[in-house]
């Protein structure tokens, strides 16, 4: 699984506009990062994301975005796994 | 209020810094739930990225779904929350 999730992660970073990703298991613990998204915030990340998830539970899970003047992270769960991408503008 | 009408608008909510509703229209109306939601989640992720990926607080916050999006922004200590249609692309 790790091997894949290298994979994936070096495929993101491969985006000239991508900073760094990250992800997250159920416990908010990293399970891979790259670039220069830092593990210390998979705890952050998994959080919001859990947080959104009671906004329609009905829902597919959305996508969160969050934007300043230079940069943009997006953060999806999907199944037990969160994801963080950070990108510049 | 005055407020301008944004282009695919199906609801709005103004909290303020605590979290409590100051106006709301449309699907949003006296939604108490979302806001409550909402200002969690603006407390959770204010600062707390990281800062070599995310060197600055958000501006924007949006949670996009299928077919709408809740925008989130924060101005004169209010929190400004717009629920959107988006076009599928």
């Amino acid at each position: 699984m790790e091997n894949n999730l290298d994979r994936v992660m070096e495929e993101i970073c491969l985006d000239p506009a991508v900073l760094g990703c990250l992800f997250a298991d159920q416990q908010g613990l990293c399970i891979g990062s790259k670039g220069q998204a830092s593990n210390e915030t998979s705890g952050y990340i998994t959080a919001i994301a859990n947080q959104v998830a009671k906004l329609e539970p009905n829902s597919k899970m959305p996508v969160v975005t969050l934007e300043n003047e230079n940069q943009i992270c997006m953060i999806q769960k999907a199944d037990t796994i969160t994801g963080a991408i950070y990108k510049k503008l | 209020m005055d407020r301008p009408n944004i282009q695919g608008q199906i609801g709005y909510l103004t909290l303020n810094s605590e979290g409590a509703v100051l106006a709301s229209e449309g699907d949003l109306k006296n939604d108490e739930k979302t806001a409550g939601i909402l200002h969690g989640l603006i407390t959770l992720a204010h600062n707390r990225l990281d800062p070599k990926a995310f060197d600055k607080g958000f501006k924007r916050l949006t949670v996009t779904y299928e077919d709408h999006a809740y925008v989130v922004c924060l101005s004169n200590r209010k929190i400004h929350i717009v629920k959107r249609q988006v076009q599928a692309t």
